[in-house]
């Protein structure tokens, strides 16, 4: 007998009629989920810039970008960032992108200063943003670099877990990973520790359209 | 491993001895304590969750198969492919094929308790493939060849002098200076080429979604999202009472376990892998696996002890037990520690194995309010204690007593006897209408036991005066 059949018959031998009980209901309730997005990220030492359009997005991205003293940029190729033309804009700067840009994206990535993306949606609760994967959107983008910076139009705000759930609809990508702060630690001495094996830093430029 | 009265207390005795240990064990289970406390509190509807969230385990556990068989149609619908596991030799000769297929000789684990209770880092290396611990405590014990202390934090009786000298000598170097941030530094510059060389990237599973066929990976440091995304292939091992049927189910999952397991309101990273990368993904694995393994975990169906598999890790218990808070992780001698540890351990290795841990416990009942699923652990330890008996795997000393014990309260004539005699025998130890125990026995002189009166209740009763 293989094991499949092993274990899934001394399962249905026990198995019992229940009721399941009704999903459950957000009961979350935010008056500003932009506010509330910012505080809960924050919290967690993400870094959020509010913006009034898009135009203002993009000057806060270039001001963030010399900041950081950013050589090499990584960016996925998404909608909302091929608007901004990125790679025009700021020709100083090295540009990869993703599925536009010839060469070793992974190589790049490794070596990135920044990785730049937008993202599927934003839970206000938990400050998290949700990266998925498909194409041209890499999950080394995300990742690799010390820093990642997020794009996020208001209009992909959503309350929590729930509402995100009950919204959702189609296919799940490969991957999809909800980010709620840079990467961290406290596995010595329950002493946090920012940047382990993620980036360093989060910064979210959230702006209305 | 094993963990038999005298182990238990021995193991005990060396943690509780160790000052440094203390002190760590008590702020870190302190401040989870105190995190989870705080997390909770901004939920007002928190206990209708937990309410909804044991209605939902207990629910799935009582239609497991069909539940797992959705997980496997969904999951090998998407590209994945689903391996089941009776035991952890086979889960581990699993794991071990497909690296062998593929010609890996270099794989990244992200934590994974799972990976610990069937010790597949041992069969790795002993196939000639050496694993790489990347969460950051695991890597620490890995390092230092020792076992997780912690459900959550491994590494938590660590001090940083300690994690500096193993990374000088995996460094090849002398010296590192103890400092936090710089210790954090060097594991990960030392394992991002670990990342990005491996063959195979190993996880465990926090969850599995039936409804979509995902498996759902929690972590803070980033390594879960690595392993998953950076080498050719991933392998899950997942034990099978982890499914969440619907997401519905999963987002009440995710909603308990990180406050109650930190306090955060969500992890920094929840990774949900639905099968390998697509057409048209530009990276991420072009093979997933997914081992269900059972380990012992279906013969608990069913059984008096179906609740423990209601489980979900967040390590709540131990941070409030004032047994694991004193003794440490290591004195059960298992990967799983604390109260779940002490009902786990005996269940899935074997009780004969584990004697000690059902005892290891004041029965206080913290961890039942303190667990995200109301698991019933105080009622287990004593079902585990009966079994002991038995089995006949109790002391001597203790078959004796409970025997005689026995014996005694079936019989209203015996009962009455015996306790004449003890009324009788009591006599040398009564101080002050007290009843102090031998020197030997009471090495303090603090304790102190209520005697047996001079009239029984039979006895007052019969003769009218109550």
């Amino acid at each position: 007998m293989t094991a499949r059949t092993e274990i899934l018959q001394r399962l249905r031998a026990q198995r019992r009629e229940v009721n399941v009980p009704h999903p459950w209901q957000s009961r979350q309730r935010f008056d500003d989920l932009g506010q509330q997005f910012a505080a809960a990220l924050t919290a967690v030492y993400g870094k959020v810039y509010l913006a009034a359009s898009l135009e203002e997005a993009s000057g806060q991205l270039g001001q963030l970008l010399a900041e950081l003293g950013a050589r090499r940029v990584v960016a996925n190729d998404e909608l909302l960032l091929s608007a901004l033309d990125p790679a025009a804009r700021w020709p100083d700067l090295v540009w990869h992108i993703v599925g536009q840009t010839p060469g070793d994206l992974r190589a790049f990535a490794a070596a990135a200063d920044v990785g730049l993306s937008s993202a599927a949606a934003a839970i206000a609760e938990t400050g998290s943003l949700l990266i998925a994967s498909g194409p041209g959107r890499s999950r080394l983008v995300t990742l690799l670099p010390p820093v990642h910076v997020v794009l996020l139009p208001a209009r992909l705000l959503i309350t929590d877990l729930f509402t995100f759930i009950a919204a959702r609809g189609g296919e799940m990508p490969a991957n999809m990973t909800f980010v709620s702060g840079p990467s961290k630690t406290a596995d010595i001495e329950q002493t946090m520790s920012i940047g382990v094996h993620g980036p360093k830093q989060l910064s979210v430029i959230l702006y209305q359209e | 491993m094993t963990a038999t009265m005298r182990e238990f207390r021995d193991r005990a005795t060396i943690a509780i001895e160790d000052v440094r240990l203390q002190t760590a064990l008590e702020a870190a289970t302190g401040r989870f304590c105190t995190a989870r406390a705080a997390a909770l509190a901004k939920l007002p509807w928190v206990e209708a969750m937990r309410d909804q969230f044991k209605a939902m385990r207990a629910a799935t556990l009582a239609n497991l198969a069909q539940h797992l068989e959705q997980f496997e149609r969904q999951a090998t619908a998407v590209g994945a492919q689903v391996h089941w596991a009776r035991g952890g030799a086979e889960a581990c000769a699993i794991v071990t094929g497909i690296a062998q297929r593929r010609g890996v000789t270099l794989v990244t684990k992200s934590k994974s308790m799972a990976t610990e209770e069937i010790h597949l880092n041992t069969a790795l290396a002993q196939a000639g493939i050496q694993p790489v611990e990347t969460d950051l405590g695991e890597w620490i014990i890995q390092l230092a060849g020792e076992a997780p202390s912690h459900i959550i934090a491994p590494a938590i009786h660590k001090t940083k002098e300690q994690v500096a000298a193993l990374f000088a000598q995996e460094l090849g170097q002398t010296e590192l200076p103890a400092d936090i941030p710089a210790l954090t530094a060097v594991a990960r510059q030392m394992l991002r080429a670990k990342f990005l060389a491996a063959g195979m990237g190993i996880s465990g599973g926090n969850l599995a979604v039936a409804e979509t066929g995902s498996v759902v990976l929690v972590t803070n440091e980033g390594n879960g999202r690595m392993v998953t995304s950076a080498p050719p292939v991933h392998v899950a091992v997942i034990g099978i009472e982890k499914i969440a049927p619907t997401w519905d189910d999963a987002a009440l999952w995710l909603s308990l376990l990180a406050r109650s397991a930190t306090g955060q309101p969500m992890s920094i990273y929840t990774t949900v892998v639905t099968g390998p990368k697509r057409a048209g993904d530009p990276d991420g694995p072009e093979e997933v696996h997914v081992v269900l393994l059972d380990n012992g975990r279906s013969q608990l169906i069913g059984s008096k002890y179906e609740e423990i598999l209601q489980c979900i890790r967040c390590g709540a218990c131990l941070n409030i037990c004032p047994v694991y808070r004193e003794a440490g992780g290591h004195a059960y001698g298992s990967p799983y520690s604390g109260p779940i540890g002490a009902v786990l351990s005996p269940l899935l290795f074997g009780l004969e194995k584990y004697p000690a841990l059902p005892h290891a416990s004041s029965l206080c009942g913290a961890c039942k309010e303190v667990c995200p699923a109301r698991i019933d652990l105080p009622r287990m330890l004593l079902e585990l204690r009966a079994d002991l008996v038995a089995q006949g795997l109790a002391s001597p000393v203790e078959q004796f007593l409970e025997q005689g014990a026995a014996l005694t309260m079936r019989s209203s004539r015996v009962w009455q006897f015996v306790t004449a005699m003890g009324r009788w025998g009591q006599r040398p130890l009564l101080q002050n209408g007290r009843l102090t125990l031998p020197a030997s026995l009471n090495p303090v002189g603090e304790r102190q036991l209520p005697h047996l009166a001079a009239k029984s209740f039979r006895e007052l009763w019969r003769q009218g005066e109550v």
